[in-house]
């Protein structure tokens, strides 16, 4: 609100489809690079299809590792495109404008990266669709309905329809705007997808309905999506650590956190690729660090709730899992690694106006963030299943083998890649939104201040 | 298009500054009606009956068991009056504008803060220590607790000092938020108000040096609060509740019961705000605005009270050991399975069906139907908690170390001081809120001139709307 900048509608147009209507000179290698990591990922999976899941670290008894950790902490970036979107919409935070269009589109592929992960993890793929359709009626065999395992791919495919009509209900009036300003293939296609909008008072109205209504849908899957995934470790009370109740509200709250961050260097990068500074600027970093700074906190308290109730119980067994998990090599290097990188660093930085202003500083601190995060659940996930259980005869430590640092890797190459495929078609910052915050904002004088002004509805 | 071209000037029917000054610290405040004396003096008579309870309560002590009632109306107390302080912090943390009518209505509950650390003292007196096995099974058998190797009684002194740093920082905040009232009132009051008003106002003149320091004076004891508030939740439903019970380990606990708080508080400021209305006179200062983002609010807390409990409760069902199902059984299923019933209608079903609906939360009788169902749900919620945890004492003296709850306690009924108690103590609390009110205006002055300030009505093409300035 404070960076206010006073823009015409042909700026706008032209400065936020300049990705679309032409292409940056960056794009193309960008996008060619990320591709040879792509299918160097592909080529890894085929490996390990044909050739069995012994090519991973997974043995007895650690038999969810990099897969698993990498799996939730994709779906937990996932909760960035509600929690920017939705939220900020039902509660009308004016800095969410530019902001949303990313958020969704994060959403979207990163759940989509995230479902890969327990496909490939089952080491034989295509044994899934037994889990949909049961095959063996003469020997009872069925997927254990009661199980979170099986709720899972519900609750991630239905977040995965509502954001996805999220992110397009939101697109259509940039749809119609790109419509009129291209030709050939191109207009077809805009044609086509933008479903005839034309800007009129009733698809208006249709469409700030639809928005508000999905965002308000969308709140419970979005809480849902990760409290599952939480539930497929917290119903396990044979594994140590993992029987928790704080875990559904814990891995949303860090899902948050980590989600959060991913948009801010998102945004970082989109400022400084396209140019957006008129658009991206300080104060919608600075609101995002306030915003972060509130969730880190909730985050660490449900943290010290997670630790501190690991001891409370006062078993052996709990007790030597907490002392594994913080103090023996290497569990307490990437503990230690956590929560600096989670938290203790970034968070107190925040605490700063200067540094919540400064875009590199918010970028690189969002990073810190993100590794830690996955760190979390790795710590959360592999030392559960390492300590020795009691008549477990068959014991090895679990080591990362270089095909699953591999497919982590390709991971962050196929997300950015789809980003990038995106941004060559559509606006990354929606042209609607800027311009009806330019119609929704105003400067007022009182006494000898001026101030940004918002018009708010009435009663 | 230039905004400013579309916006005109609406009619402001608003009441003036020196209408409000008049109303909220001048002449127009006259001193308390029949009605409200009459009430006041209902309330000190409720009060004293509470402490007749105690009195009889302790003559009539046959063990732990018999404090359970007490500590529910103790913990409903912190939930209320504790909780709704955070509705005067949290929404003006993030520059919301329709807050600044009910920011005092909201800091008074601080008040009663005091109130209740002073009233949790006899409560110390039948807590366990943690060594209390010691003499019967040695030096190193401790009952569980998160104070882990700390002395005997660490719980008693740690909670009575957390609840009175607690009282502390939300007396100070709400009487840092009252200052330039007290200022009002000095400079337009008269009598006793007046000259209490100068006392308090502290040379208050509205200097722009003096606004800065109270900015920062609201926001550091503010985010205080709520830093206390979590911190006071986490401990005494840990020591009050779970570790009284062998077996009970809910890391998500700490945060049902702040959530809790958190919903009680909104319906309670929701309700004062009605009765600003209904009796005080203020409807030309809180209403539909009010109630509507009040009603939100409350709506949000009452699906996460049940997104809470519910995030417990799978992981003891699917847990299904043999402490898991005993917890169930105690706080679900078994002696309070009626009570655990009702309150899960009152506390989320029924308010969730009236808070659903948007005619409903923008009217100014919907909200404070709700808030007053979801006052009473959670009060039998914290009988359900509290007074299952006092009476789930181990007849077994080595099972009470142990990791399950053997003997499952029967259904406890209060008998007549149990009454007095739950009557008696929350009268205390509102009478003392009441009081306070006699000298602090229940709407904040300065809130509403500052709002009056940096809001408009405007019309917007043809739209009545509402310009709302956004200071740094």
């Amino acid at each position: 609100m404070q960076q206010r900048r006073i823009l015409d509608e042909f700026t706008v147009n032209h400065e936020l489809l300049r990705g679309n209507l032409a292409t940056p000179k960056w794009w193309l290698p960008t996008v060619l690079g990320l591709l040879v990591v792509v299918l160097f990922g592909f080529t890894l999976m085929g490996i390990m299809f044909n050739r069995g899941l012994g090519v991973t670290g997974l043995s007895r008894p650690v038999y969810w590792g990099l897969f698993i950790t990498t799996f939730v902490f994709w779906v937990g970036i996932s909760h960035a495109g509600i929690m920017i979107s939705a939220i900020l919409r039902l509660t009308q935070a004016e800095w969410r404008r530019p902001v949303t269009r990313a958020a969704e589109l994060l959403t979207v592929f990163s759940l989509l990266t995230a479902l890969f992960f327990p496909l490939i993890h089952a080491g034989r793929p295509w044994r899934i669709f037994y889990w949909i359709t049961p095959y063996d009626f003469a020997r009872g065999i069925f997927p254990n309905a009661r199980s979170p395992l099986v709720w899972d791919p519900f609750a991630i495919g239905t977040y995965l329809t509502g954001s996805t009509l999220f992110l397009y209900v939101a697109l259509l009036p940039d749809l119609g705007v790109l419509r009129d300003r291209t030709t050939g293939w191109k207009r077809s296609f805009y044609t086509v997808a933008s479903l005839g909008w034309r800007g009129n008072p009733r698809q208006w109205r249709l469409q700030t309905v639809a928005g508000i209504l999905l965002s308000a849908l969308m709140l419970p899957i979005f809480v849902s999506v990760h409290s599952i995934v939480s539930w497929d470790f917290a119903v396990t009370p044979a594994v140590e650590g993992w029987h928790s109740t704080v875990f559904a509200p814990y891995f949303v709250v860090g899902a948050v956190h980590s989600g959060v961050s991913a948009v801010v260097t998102m945004m970082a990068l989109m400022r400084w690729l396209w140019g957006w500074d008129n658009y991206i600027r300080p104060e919608h970093f600075d609101a995002l660090a306030r915003l972060l700074i509130v969730v880190a906190c909730a985050w660490l308290a449900l943290t010290f709730a997670e630790l501190i109730f690991g001891v409370y119980s006062l078993e052996a067994p709990e007790r030597a899992l907490r002392e594994m998990q913080m103090f023996e090599w290497p569990w307490n290097l990437l503990f230690i690694i956590f929560f600096l990188t989670g938290f203790a660093i970034p968070v107190p930085l925040w605490f700063f106006k200067r540094v919540r202003n400064n875009i590199a500083m918010m970028f690189w601190t969002s990073i810190l963030v993100n590794i830690g995060m996955w760190l979390e659940r790795f710590l959360i996930i592999v030392p559960g299943l390492s300590r020795k259980q009691p008549f477990v005869f068959t014991w090895d430590s679990y080591q990362v083998s270089p095909l699953e640092w591999g497919l982590l890797l390709w991971s962050f190459a196929w997300v950015m890649m789809l980003m990038l495929l995106f941004s060559k078609f559509f606006p990354l910052i929606p042209l609607f939104e800027t311009k009806e915050s330019q119609v929704f904002t105003t400067d007022v004088q009182i006494g000898r201040v001026t101030m940004p002004a918002v018009i708010r509805e009435l009663d | 298009m230039a905004t400013t071209s579309l916006i005109t000037d609406a009619p402001d029917d608003r009441p003036s500054n020196i209408e409000s000054t008049a109303l909220l610290a001048g002449e127009g405040r006259t001193a308390a009606g029949t009605g409200l004396k009459r009430f006041m003096w209902l309330l000190a008579a409720l009060s004293v009956i509470g402490f007749v309870g105690i009195v009889f309560r302790f003559i009539n002590d046959d063990g732990r068991q018999d404090w359970g009632f007490y500590a529910a109306t103790l913990a409903w107390m912190l939930t209320i009056f504790g909780g709704a302080p955070m509705v005067a912090i949290a929404p003006a943390l993030a520059k919301a504008n329709w807050v600044r009518p009910v920011a005092r209505i909201a800091s008074l509950g601080a008040i009663v803060t005091a109130i209740i650390a002073l009233l949790m003292i006899p409560l110390l007196f039948k807590f366990p220590a943690l060594t209390q096995f010691s003499e019967v099974l040695g030096d190193d058998v401790r009952r569980r607790s998160i104070w882990f190797d700390s002395r005997d009684y660490a719980p008693h002194f740690w909670n009575v000092l957390i609840l009175l740093t607690l009282a502390l920082v939300g007396i100070a905040m709400a009487y840092v938020m009252a200052i330039p009232d007290f200022a009002a009132i000095r400079d337009h009051g008269t009598g006793w108000k007046q000259r209490w008003g100068k006392k308090l106002a502290r040379g208050f003149y509205g200097r722009p040096q003096q606004w800065e320091w109270l900015k920062m004076r609201i926001g550091i004891t503010g985010a205080l609060y709520f830093a206390m508030l979590l911190y006071t939740n986490f401990t005494f439903s840990l020591d009050f509740a779970v570790s009284l019970v062998p077996g009970w380990k809910d890391s998500l606990f700490p945060f049902y019961h702040t959530i809790s708080t958190f919903q009680a508080g909104i319906a309670f400021t929701i309700i004062g705000v009605w009765a600003a209305r209904r009796w005080g006179g203020m409807n030309k200062y809180v209403g539909h605005e009010q109630m509507w983002s009040l009603g939100k609010f409350m709506l949000a807390t009452t699906l996460l009270w049940f997104y809470f409990f519910y995030s417990s409760f799978i992981v003891f069902w699917y847990g299904r050991s043999e402490s898991d199902s005993a917890t169930i059984k105690l706080l679900v299923s078994g002696p309070y399975i009626y009570l655990f019933w009702t309150v899960f209608f009152l506390v989320f079903i029924i308010p969730w069906w009236i808070m659903i609906w948007n005619k409903v939360r923008d009217s100014v009788w919907g909200p404070p139907i709700a808030a007053f169902i979801i006052l009473i749900g959670l009060f039998l919620d914290r009988i359900r908690i509290y007074v299952a945890s006092w009476s789930a004492v181990p007849d077994d003296l080595e099972l009470a170390t142990t990791s399950i709850l053997q003997d499952m306690p029967d259904t406890m009924w209060p008998d007549v001081f149990d009454v007095f108690i739950m009557v008696g103590l929350p009268a205390l609390g509102l009478l003392s809120i009441l009081l306070v009110t006699r000298l602090v205006p229940l709407v904040s002055l300065w809130e509403i001139q500052q709002s009056r300030l940096i809001t408009k009505p405007v019309r917007f093409l043809r739209s009545h709307v509402q310009l709302v300035g956004k200071p740094d």
